[in-house]
């Protein structure tokens, strides 16, 4: 091997490694689309500046401070502030790493700062260029990642919204690269030879181009066929969201959407984005469907029965709130979905009437506000209907009069509490309102307690409360981690300690503005709410106002609207539906969970219905497939034997006979005559013989032994040994 | 053991020379000849009667070479090993009498039952080729080939060889009784002549020269040498085996598997010469522990045990 050879080697292997940076970065592309990475061009840099020292093999003194300085350097211009290297900058720099390093230890993964994800992500790049660098130039086993990236971006261009079209065409091309000169490599490792870059270049290279050529040429211009089956992510989605429904059970995971049964709450739920109705209207509010009044220390329950009423002509008898408050007269049309399954109505804040494109016998039941069709099992036979509503703001000078008194009738429904409710809790209640003066302040400052930063808003992992625990101080003590329903009924277990009546009202939130309607521009808005809205508040009751909503869960906007009479309706101190495009970013952000984007619920709920293949079909499919691959398991050796005998029909060179003895030796393992340890191939083929009466086996081992210790280069009876070969795996098969 | 390679045609006509006085007894006779076409030793132990110096005579006959016998006793001295300078009046002047060493077969009989110091004028002779006679350095002739018997019964009176003084030899054969067929056939083919007397050479030192250059160019692959370098290595590390085998164990070995390929036809060696051999090439190399003997472990179990436990190479390297 001459140093001309050696050098045409490196040139073979900086090819090699090329083709796996291209690869990788086929992976890293995507990220600022399938994920929240900024700024991807450098981390592409980076991962090339440390492919290149690798490549080049510079001393591991030199390389590690070079690609270190590197990740200073980026870490300085994407987030410290201040000269590199200067007091300031190494202040910050140890207070970042101190304090993800506090999280590391407390197991808060997914706080990091952005700093030190984006030092955990140049970490990996470097390893990765450590990897790769083995596994092309070293071990030259390209076959495994190039089959991973083709699997990442499938998959990504499946289920996320990264377009793959032309990933695709480039790492096939690159992966032909790869493959050939990998091939190539270790053919010329085998054969001991070492030829020239010129000469590989013109013998293998040309052609490969031009072979790669035609076929992305053909495959680009070839007319394409649709898919013959529609996208199976709806329906994949859709399954694996019915998988979380089992009913029955308190530990499982529920389903989110709205309910009947609240006896028991707690529990973490999967995130569900069936759209339930869509709402027409110019304002974006909650949506009420009922409340309830007796906390049984696991969860609500009505005290009374329903006692409905029918209304007339489809106005609406229920006044939430008195005649005095200010009002805005609305309409909105709600249409629900196939995917509502429960028979209420759902309705904004001041309903007045309901007109539907039928006559409508609506029962109205007037303590819970609960509104039900008659004579329909769900409201998805519904259809449109049309609400209309003088949606309510509340005067603070109204809200803030304490000269009143409760009506019996309002006390004996809405201060109930359970008597074994822990004192703490009542403790706390009364901590919180220490100084507040009115009611209004107090409800406040109990809404506004949850936003301290000792509570967390997650939907998973939330607690269950078992024995004699209380929910609401299992939430406020233990936990303090949870969603709507513990926040909810926290907030009116505490004002109920604080002799305030207050009630659970349950429903959806406004749910998301579709793309449609605002191409469209129309006055009305169409919001889209799907289970993942739905949603229970508080409401509090003052006797000269009536039931006012409040909204003590974090990161949701969904209290009353509360104006000050001297300053106008202009500086209303709270909304939800003018806050400005930060707060909702900001909301949207935090109800990431719930809601997603509803183009994707679109697509979602459309193709849903054209995927409907029953499961049996599934199974069926499945159990085949499972057969299918136990049988050719079972019986491989009887497939593999054609395939063998159809690749090497004759014995041309000895690696062909080399690999064929070894399947014989593979066969006979598999039939039970197995090599003992330490036994040579000759006492083995010995034995073997013995088992058939023959000599075949010996006589095949003695050429095999002939090129195996001894070197030769051919085989003299090469018919005569192909021959040996079948008739020993006829003889075995 | 294999049937599939016939014996050198030179090697068989020897072979069947010696069958014709000692019936039987093929085993030893050929790892004889593997000791003498690798330049090497053998330590014969067994009884006397057995045939051991039967069988030495019958190989320096065949080969046409010339036989000398030094029987070991315990009043036995250096010089009456290698030769001894004497003052002869006429000439006035010493002599060099050549001793019984300088010969090109040797039987060193009962080798145990004289003094180290004798013992060691002849392990010197075989390892270094030459003796050293009042500061003369006279070099052996080859072919120099010598089987030294040591008889396992007499403990009374012996000086047993020391370990490092064992491995100079490189294999240790027993001979064994023959059969009774074998006895049998043997009482008939003696009854009249001895058939001794009536062999002749069929090759003569020239040729034995020569075959033992060839064998040496027998070919050996890495891998069958990596597997040797495991068997040895595997002896060093047995619990049972205090002091392992040495590299010129391995040495020996190789060159041991070589002519044992040579003899069977073959010009290259196979993992199975080297399984055969073992046990001759290695059995008195090692120092088995107190344990093994305590449990009446032989040397030949343990070795045979190794050769179970060690892989045996079955493809190349780059199809692994």
């Amino acid at each position: 091997m001459t140093s001309l050879h050696q050098k045409d080697t490196k040139v073979f292997h900086a090819l090699l490694y090329l083709g796996g940076f291209l690869l990788f970065m086929e992976w890293l592309r995507p990220l600022a689309i399938i994920s929240d990475t900024g700024n991807v061009e450098i981390f592409i840099l980076f991962a090339g500046f440390c492919f290149l020292l690798s490549l080049i093999r510079l001393t591991r003194w030199i390389a590690i401070p070079l690609k270190f300085a590197a990740v200073l350097i980026i870490l300085d211009g994407l987030f410290l502030q201040g000269r590199i290297g200067s007091q300031g900058w190494l202040h910050s720099f140890s207070t970042q790493l101190d304090y993800n390093l506090g999280l590391i230890q407390n197991q808060v993964w997914t706080d990091f700062t952005p700093f030190f994800r984006t030092l955990l992500f140049l970490i990996i790049l470097w390893l990765m260029s450590f990897l790769l660098h083995y596994w092309f130039v070293v071990a030259r086993r390209v076959f495994l990642f190039v089959l991973f990236t083709f699997i990442y971006i499938t998959v990504l261009d499946t289920f996320t919204t990264y377009q793959a079209d032309s990933a695709i065409i480039r790492t096939v091309i690159i992966s032909l690269f790869v493959f050939a000169i990998a091939s190539f490599l270790n053919q010329m490792d085998r054969e001991r030879l070492r030829p020239a870059f010129g000469k590989w270049f013109a013998s293998s290279l040309i052609p490969i181009v031009i072979l790669s050529s035609i076929f992305i040429a053909v495959g680009f211009t070839a007319p394409k066929f649709n898919p013959i089956w529609p996208d199976p992510v709806p329906y994949l989605t859709s399954t694996a969201e019915n998988a979380g429904m089992i009913e029955g059970s308190d530990k499982t995971v529920q389903k989110v959407g709205y309910g009947i049964d609240d006896s028991k709450l707690g529990g973490s739920f999967i995130q569900d984005d069936t759209p339930v109705f869509m709402a027409e209207s110019e304002r974006r509010h909650y949506y009420r469907i009922e409340s309830k009044n007796q906390y049984t220390g696991k969860g609500w329950e009505r005290s009374t029965n329903l006692e409905f009423e029918e209304q007339s002509n489809g106005s609406i008898d229920l006044d939430l709130f008195s005649s005095e408050v200010k009002t805005e007269r609305l309409e909105a049309s709600i249409t629900f979905t196939e995917q509502a399954n429960f028979n209420k109505l759902v309705y904004p804040y001041g309903l007045d009437a309901i007109t539907g494109q039928e006559q409508l016998e609506l029962l109205l039941e007037k303590e819970t506000g609960t509104i039900e069709i008659e004579g329909k099992q769900t409201a998805s036979l519904l259809g449109e209907y049309q609400v209309a509503y003088r949606y309510p703001s509340f005067s603070l000078e109204q809200l803030s009069q304490d000269n009143f008194i409760d009506p019996m009738d309002i006390k004996a429904q809405y201060l109930q509490l359970p008597a074994n409710l822990p004192d703490r809790v009542v403790a706390l209640a009364e901590e919180i309102t220490k100084d507040a003066t009115n009611r209004y302040d107090r409800s406040k400052a109990i809404e506004d307690y949850f936003d301290n930063g000792n509570y967390t808003y997650q939907t998973t992992d939330v607690a269950i409360p078992e024995g004699d625990e209380d929910y609401v101080d299992q939430f406020l003590f233990d936990t303090q981690v949870g969603y709507c329903d513990n926040f909810s009924t926290s907030m009116v277990v505490m004002l109920r300690a604080l002799d305030i009546p207050a009630r659970w009202a349950k429903g959806f939130t406004g749910g998301q503005l579709t793309d449609q309607s605002q191409a469209f521009e129309k006055e009305k808005n169409t919001y889209e709410i799907t289970n993942g809205n739905a949603h229970s508040w508080v409401e509090v009751y003052f006797p000269t106002v009536g039931w006012v909503p409040f909204e003590p869960t974090i990161g949701f906007t969904g209290g009353a609207d509360v104006y000050q009479e001297n300053e106008g309706e202009a500086s209303e101190t709270e909304t939800d539906e003018e806050v400005d495009e930060e707060e909702q970013q900001q909301e949207n952000q935090q109800q990431q969970e719930e809601e997603q984007e509803d183009t994707n619920a679109d697509v979602g709920a459309n193709n849903n219905s054209n995927f409907n293949v029953p499961w049996y079909v599934w199974l069926i499919i499945v159990s085949i497939i499972v057969v299918l691959g136990v049988m050719l398991y079972v019986y491989r050796y009887r497939w593999l034997n054609r395939l063998m005998l159809y690749r090497y029909p004759t014995f041309d060179n000895v690696q062909a006979f080399e690999r064929a003895y070894h399947y014989l030796l593979r066969v006979l393992h598999h039939q039970g005559i197995k090599q003992h340890s330490g036994e040579t191939l000759r006492e083995y083929a010995v034995r073997v013989d013995q088992q058939f009466n023959l000599n075949k086996m010996s006589e095949l081992t003695a050429m095999y032994e002939k090129i195996l210790y001894r070197n030769e280069l051919s085989l003299d009876q090469d018919k005569y040994a192909h021959q040996l070969w079948k008739d020993m795996l006829t003889l075995l098969l | 053991m294999s049937k599939l390679s016939n014996y050198h045609p030179t090697i068989e006509t020897v072979l069947n020379n010696i069958k014709r006085v000692i019936i039987g007894k093929e085993e030893v006779s050929v790892l004889s000849l593997v000791a003498l076409l690798s330049e090497g030793h053998v330590l014969l132990e067994d009884v006397p009667g057995v045939g051991k110096t039967m069988l030495v005579r019958a190989l320096s006959k065949s080969l046409d070479c010339d036989f000398n016998r030094i029987q070991f006793t315990p009043d036995l001295l250096p010089s009456d090993v290698t030769g001894v300078s004497i003052y002869n009046p006429k000439e006035m002047n010493f002599e060099f009498r050549n001793g019984p060493i300088m010969g090109d077969i040797i039987l060193a009989d009962e080798i145990n039952r004289t003094s180290p110091k004798t013992q060691s004028a002849l392990l010197e002779a075989m390892e270094e080729g030459n003796v050293t006679v009042d500061g003369q350095t006279i070099d052996l002739k080859k072919p120099f080939f010598v089987m030294a018997t040591q008889n396992p019964i007499e403990y009374e009176g012996t000086y047993p060889l020391p370990e490092a003084q064992l491995d100079r030899f490189l294999l240790k054969l027993n001979m064994g009784y023959p059969t009774e067929e074998e006895e049998l056939q043997m009482l008939q083919s003696v009854s009249q002549k001895h058939p001794i007397e009536t062999i002749e050479a069929v090759m003569d030192k020239k040729e034995l020269l020569s075959l033992q250059i060839e064998v040496s160019d027998v070919f050996i692959d890495e891998m069958v040498q990596k597997y040797i370098i495991n068997l040895i290595t595997a002896t060093r590390s047995h619990p049972l085996i205090d002091l392992g085998v040495s590299p010129r164990g391995s040495i020996a070995l190789m060159k041991a598997a070589k002519a044992y390929a040579f003899i069977h036809n073959r010009d290259y060696v196979l993992p199975d010469d080297v399984k055969y051999l073992a046990s001759y090439v290695l059995g008195h190399r090692m120092l088995l522990s107190q344990g093994a003997k305590f449990e009446g472990v032989g040397s030949n179990r343990v070795i045979q045990e190794i050769l179970e436990q060690v892989d045996v190479p079955i493809r190349k390297a780059q199809y692994q």
